[in-house]
């Protein structure tokens, strides 16, 4: 397992980190169950795209636009969903995302199943400016290193501002809302507006994971936003623990070096059999460290108790 | 002290057929301590619910301080000073005593976003103000030692004081307590009283009040209304109240079965 290797795991895993902190405020800190979170995320690197290959923008243009883009998406499906009870906004999050991607399957202005490409060119010139010098002094040539660093600087500014939110006065009227919305009401918070934003906020990072997502694979097609993208996400969150932020780089680390890394098990199997393996193995992994550590890595196992 | 600082008229709630609160009308005086008592599901927690905005009125009006009120959603009601306890305590479990006290306050600089990103420290200097606040509010109720604690680990009669003093945190108007007193003992009740009472006194924000216990509401409350199946049939003072036949039909005969 060559450096490369362990490389292209850190970049999975930092684009899961930034998609989970998003999911983190909403589940972790607001009590909101979305399960919305891949729509967005498509949402945003197809804008991102679109605005590149189709309207001819700058890449460092479109992306704050698409960030923007996204938000406005979060918005827009939160007026309705948000005053559904929190189960049946869990739903309408779902059917919000198929709608996403059916449409982009579909759609010509989204390049159906053929997808889009070309929209990266300003990216990987700033990788390969910024590889070459890492060459330069003796770094070796290892050819994610450049969007490795930039996907966990991201997701540590991401962290740093999300915990800066949390601690503020803004962020306790958010965890009220997670102990009980009612109690939060009779004291003159607008429940409704703290949901909307913690959905916007949400998405914002959903987008900005799209676009990592999008580089690391060079092209956007709508199967790399599938449904399954948040599940896994939710096992990050999971496994990391709800209601810390650290726990969300913790949990998906760990994923994903699990994920990746069990593909290098020697046993007298088909690959396709291998495959599945790695998954029966995952599952059972997830199931034991939910037994064994219920919040979670970096949880609070007091938190959890006091709120059932 | 004789304007009405809440008035109620003719107010309805059906559920399914029962009607929880049939043409209610009472008033309650600015600055005054009134009691609102009546035998279980006389419809009082469901008139607390249909003033503080949580239950809309199938008919009938509410006035707060001149302003028609029903309807409104509950964090509009808050903000206009009125503010409520709920018979089954609701304290934030997971957070600490001292983040349910400094929840409370309107209008907080670093609530909103845009707050936070001025800069000026204005969110900084309002929490430290709202601190040294919500440690002498603590202090009155006992609870100074247990600020640090989750809200969750905190004894019932503790939850009940915590959610009058983060009620009193957000600088009301007007309080609605429903059943203060349960679970909580007699020494710290009476603390609560004597508080609330000092409050009245300095200030004059008017508390409305359900409690079961007739010493406190005959000793305490100047001013009683007494509701039996929706509608009120005592408005009151303590004395007139005491001796109603219908009262004592109605409320101090159930008492006696």
């Amino acid at each position: 397992m060559s450096v490369d290797f362990w490389l292209g795991v850190g970049v999975i895993a930092g684009i899961y980190g930034i998609f989970v902190l998003g999911l983190q405020i909403n589940v972790g800190f607001t009590g909101l169950l979305n399960l919305g979170q891949a729509g967005f995320m498509s949402i945003g690197a197809y804008a991102m795209g679109m605005l590149v290959t189709d309207a001819g923008w700058s890449l460092w243009w479109a992306m704050p636009v698409a960030i923007l883009v996204a938000v406005v998406a979060g918005i827009l499906v939160g007026l309705p969903s948000l005053r559904l009870r929190s189960d049946y906004f869990a739903i309408a999050t779902i059917a919000f995302a198929e709608i996403v991607r059916y449409t982009f399957q579909n759609a010509d202005f989204a390049g159906g199943n053929q997808g889009i490409i070309g929209f990266d060119q300003e990216w990987r010139d700033v990788s390969d400016w910024l590889l070459d010098r890492f060459t330069r002094i003796g770094l070796g040539d290892e050819t994610q290193l450049p969007l490795f660093l930039a996907i966990w600087i991201t997701f540590f500014l991401c962290l740093i501002g999300l915990r800066l939110l949390q601690r503020s006065p803004w962020g306790r009227v958010l965890r009220a809302i997670r102990e009980d919305e009612d109690a939060a009401s009779a004291l003159g918070k607008n429940v409704f507006a703290y949901k909307l934003q913690s959905l916007a906020i949400a998405a914002a990072l959903a987008a900005i994971a799209g676009f990592f997502l999008s580089f690391n694979v060079t092209y956007l097609y709508p199967s790399e936003f599938d449904p399954t993208f948040t599940f896994f996400g939710y096992a990050v969150l999971i496994l990391g623990g709800f209601a810390s932020y650290g726990g969300v780089a913790l949990g998906a680390v760990l994923l994903w070096s699990l994920m990746e890394g069990l593909r290098f098990l020697h046993l007298p199997l088909s690959t396709g059999q291998i495959g599945s393996l790695r998954f029966v193995l995952i599952g059972l992994i997830l199931i034991l460290a939910s037994m064994l550590r219920p919040q979670g890595l970096l949880g609070r196992k007091a938190e959890m108790q006091l709120r059932q | 002290m004789s304007e009405a600082i809440l008035a109620i008229e003719q107010l309805e709630k059906s559920y399914g057929g029962i009607r929880a609160v049939a043409g209610t009308s009472f008033t309650v005086k600015r600055g005054s301590l009134t009691a609102l008592i009546g035998p279980n599901g006389a419809g009082k927690t469901t008139l607390f619910d249909l003033v503080t905005g949580f239950v809309h009125p199938d008919r009938g009006a509410i006035h707060f301080e001149g302003r028609a009120i029903a309807g409104l959603p509950p964090h509009r009601i808050a903000r206009l000073g009125l503010v409520r306890t709920f018979q089954l305590t609701r304290v934030f479990a997971a957070m600490t005593v001292m983040e349910n006290m400094m929840l409370a306050p309107l209008g907080q600089p670093g609530e909103s976003l845009l707050g936070l990103i001025t800069p000026g420290g204005r969110s900084r200097r309002s929490e430290a103000a709202l601190g040294e606040r919500a440690m002498a509010l603590l202090g009155h109720f006992n609870l100074q030692d247990k600020s640090a604690d989750y809200a969750g680990t905190l004894s019932g009669g503790q939850r009940k004081l915590l959610e009058l003093a983060r009620a009193l945190m957000a600088s009301p108007r007007m309080v609605l307590l429903d059943e203060p007193m349960a679970g909580v003992n007699r020494v710290l009740g009476k603390r609560l009283l004597d508080y609330v009472e000092e409050l009245r006194r300095t200030t004059d924000v008017t508390f409305l009040f359900v409690e079961h216990d007739m010493d406190v509401v005959m000793t305490r409350a100047d001013h009683v209304v007494v509701m039996a199946e929706g509608a009120v049939i005592a408005d009151g003072p303590p004395d007139a109240v005491r001796t109603d036949p219908r009262v004592i039909d109605a409320y101090l005969g159930e008492v006696a079965r």
